[in-house]
């Protein structure tokens, strides 16, 4: 008995802590993002910046996807930050992407700090 | 992804109007990729078929996503499925200066469950989705080297046999309208072309591909009743082959079959102009008489043997064997590239500093690559003297943001082109030239224009052969409201030795 709520307490316990540090997500589809809420107030602009410029050919369920799974959900590749780094180099380097490159800098720094996030 | 059509409006009715001959293309780029390996169009395309630095790097490591990291190879593991590799893993971009990325305390093999689950819609069922688990902490490397992406289980059956799990046949359709100053029928809308192409590979060690035209337009007939509807001109398999990938564990592919030798840097289909094929890559040496023309072709598909190789990321070398039927002697070819800035051969993506300045070498993509082609043609099954020809040429592209320019110069030296009577040798030498500016305007609507010339002189002196001379000048918009839809408007102004020819095109090209 003493175990089981030990145990109980050890889940709440880690929950809690991990519902607190994590970056939530909102929506669902074609919505789905990160929910402004959980951003710290410092990223917001970023985050804003991010959800502006990166709908432009696909939808942000894809950014989520890969943050949220740790897996880029077109190719299946890691999406680490090392990850994280290259593809924001490639979505720059395309055609019309429309960003340069101190916001891809923001960006990704933006989604390090989501990584880190979920890391907690 | 749906796409709005009404941004092209204005091209297309600008275009509308105008209209050229229809040549079948070979295709080398197909929806059977987008259904094995679940990746979008724009993945490998700018618009179909033309390719970016992905689809060039797909291309050349023979239908497998590359990736940087090895595998493991364990005895008790069952083999890589097929499509269980995917493109490269990003290189990872060490600059301590930079503010970024290059921190190694991520290991992450990602939640494959999880991503399968998201995929399947298992998880989108409620309104807030719950952040998933971050990363395994101790997910080691080889858990990466055995990525899943996608979430496909394959069943052990379609493992061991190296059987692809989704049928890897494509489809592509063209129905072309054409207007063409000389022809008799002024505007032609009956122009169309139907294929079948397979590709991809068995477990990443045997990449293959086919081209099967089923129907291509007949061309009318000069007598007959115009009652009579157009019926297939003829079916072909305009390309069959398999590479050998890194043949006995080194870096070199053995590619086996028909194919078009590497000699340019753009196989026919990868360009955004969907009848008029480059004129270094396409003219042929023509006599008066039909019989000791020299119709190769820089672009032809032939039954080749082929070894290449990737070599240091950036350097791509061919060297081939072609066979023809009917004559002994065989030709041979080399085409060596190299690539400086944008993604490397194997999709890496460049090293770029985020911490720095933003610079023009940051966006600036060059690739440089040039062929030479020795070869032989005359009558077939017969001893009587050949034309002994060779083609060498010069191709580069620049890309820089939305630009991106294309040039092509080619040299020809052809010694036995008949003229008027048997054994009345004329040796031909042709120059040929290509610029091509292509831009951008939107992800799905880019504009290309481009000159190009062509010039046979009889050397040294000339016995009946008359010398040519074409300049073209050509402008195409493409548009590609589904990325498996394009629609293309084109116009071109060609003057050759004796006319001027006013062709255009307004074509609709698609694949499933
Ligand atoms: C100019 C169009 C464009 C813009 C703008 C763009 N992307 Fe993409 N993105 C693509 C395309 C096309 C793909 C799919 C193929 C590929 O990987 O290139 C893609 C794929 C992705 C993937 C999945 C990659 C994989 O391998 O599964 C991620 C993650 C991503 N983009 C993130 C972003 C982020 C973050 C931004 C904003 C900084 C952004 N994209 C902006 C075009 C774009």
């Amino acid at each position: 008995m003493k175990r089981l709520s030990l145990l109980v307490a050890l889940i709440i316990i880690v929950t809690v802590s991990l519902s607190e540090a994590r970056i939530k997500t909102k929506g669902r589809g074609e919505k789905m993002n990160f929910d402004a809420d959980s951003i710290q107030e410092s990223f917001k602009p970023t985050f804003n910046l991010m959800s502006v410029k990166c709908i432009k050919c696909h939808t942000m369920e894809r950014v989520v996807i890969a943050v949220q799974t740790g897996r880029a959900p077109i190719t299946g590749q890691p999406f680490n930050k090392q990850a994280v780094k290259a593809y924001g180099i490639k979505m720059l380097r395309k055609p019309n992407s429309d960003m340069d490159k101190k916001e891809i800098r923001d960006i990704v720094v933006f989604l390090n700090y989501v990584l880190d996030e979920n890391q907690k | 992804m749906i796409r709005n059509l009404m941004h092209a409006s204005p091209f297309l009715l600008f275009f509308a109007l105008l209209v050229a001959a229809f040549a079948p293309d070979s295709a080398h780029a197909i929806p059977a990729f987008t259904r094995s390996y679940k990746v979008e169009c724009s993945t490998c395309h700018t618009i179909f078929p033309e390719l970016n630095e992905y689809g060039d790097a797909f291309l050349k490591n023979s239908y497998v996503f590359v990736s940087k990291v090895k595998k493991t190879a364990k005895d008790t593991e069952p083999p890589p499925a097929p499509i269980a590799k995917a493109v490269t893993i990003p290189k990872p971009v060490a600059s301590p200066a930079a503010p970024v990325g290059a921190s190694p305390d991520i290991q992450g093999a990602g939640d494959d469950e999880l991503l399968r689950k998201l995929k399947n819609g298992a998880m989108t069922t409620t309104e807030t989705a719950e952040p998933a688990q971050p990363p395994a902490p101790e997910a080691t490397l080889s858990a990466v080297e055995t990525p899943q992406p996608a979430g496909e289980q394959k069943s052990e059956g379609l493992l061991l046999s190296a059987i692809p799990e989704q049928l890897p046949i494509s489809f592509t359709g063209a129905l072309n309208i054409v207007y063409d100053n000389k022809a008799v029928n002024e505007f032609d809308f009956s122009t169309r072309a139907f294929k079948l192409h397979a590709g991809g590979h068995f477990r990443e060690t045997v990449g293959f591909f086919a081209t099967y035209v089923a129907y291509s337009e007949q061309p009318p007939a000069s007598t007959g009743n115009t009652s009579v509807i157009s019926t297939n001109n003829k079916t072909d398999l305009t390309e069959f082959f398999v590479s050998w990938r890194h043949l006995l564990d080194t870096p070199v592919n053995l590619k086996v079959g028909r194919m078009q030798p590497k000699l340019g840097l753009w196989k026919t289909n990868n360009k955004l102009s969907v009848t008029n094929n480059y004129l270094p890559y396409t003219y042929t040496v023509g006599g008066q008489s039909t019989g000791q023309q020299s119709v190769f072709r820089i672009d032809q598909t032939q039954d080749a043997l082929e070894l290449n190789s990737i070599l240091g990321k950036r350097f791509f070398v061919a060297v081939g064997a072609v066979n023809r039927k009917g004559q002994n002697s065989k030709e041979g070819y080399g085409h060596v590239s190299y690539k400086f800035g944008g993604a490397d051969y194997l999709a890496n993506e460049p090293e770029i500093d985020l911490a720095k300045e933003e610079s023009i070498l940051d966006f600036l993509t060059i690739n440089i690559g040039g062929y030479g082609y020795v070869g032989k043609n005359g009558s077939a099954n017969s001893n009587d003297p050949k034309n002994s020809f060779y083609r060498v040429g010069l191709d580069s592209e620049l890309l820089y943001k939305s630009l991106r320019l294309r040039l092509l110069g080619g040299y020809g030296d052809d010694d036995k082109v008949d003229t008027i009577a048997v054994n009345q040798w004329t040796r031909v030498i042709s120059k040929s030239g290509t610029i091509e500016a292509e831009y951008a305007l939107r992800s799905n609507l880019l504009a290309a224009c481009r000159y190009e010339y062509l010039q046979q002189v009889a050397s040294p002196q000339k016995q009946g052969f008359s010398d040519q001379y074409i300049r073209r000048y050509i402008a195409t918009v493409g548009y590609n409201p589904y990325e498996n839809l394009k629609l293309v408007a084109e116009y071109k102004y060609e003057l050759v030795t004796s006319a001027i020819n006013r062709l255009g095109t307004l074509g609709l090209t698609f694949g499933f």
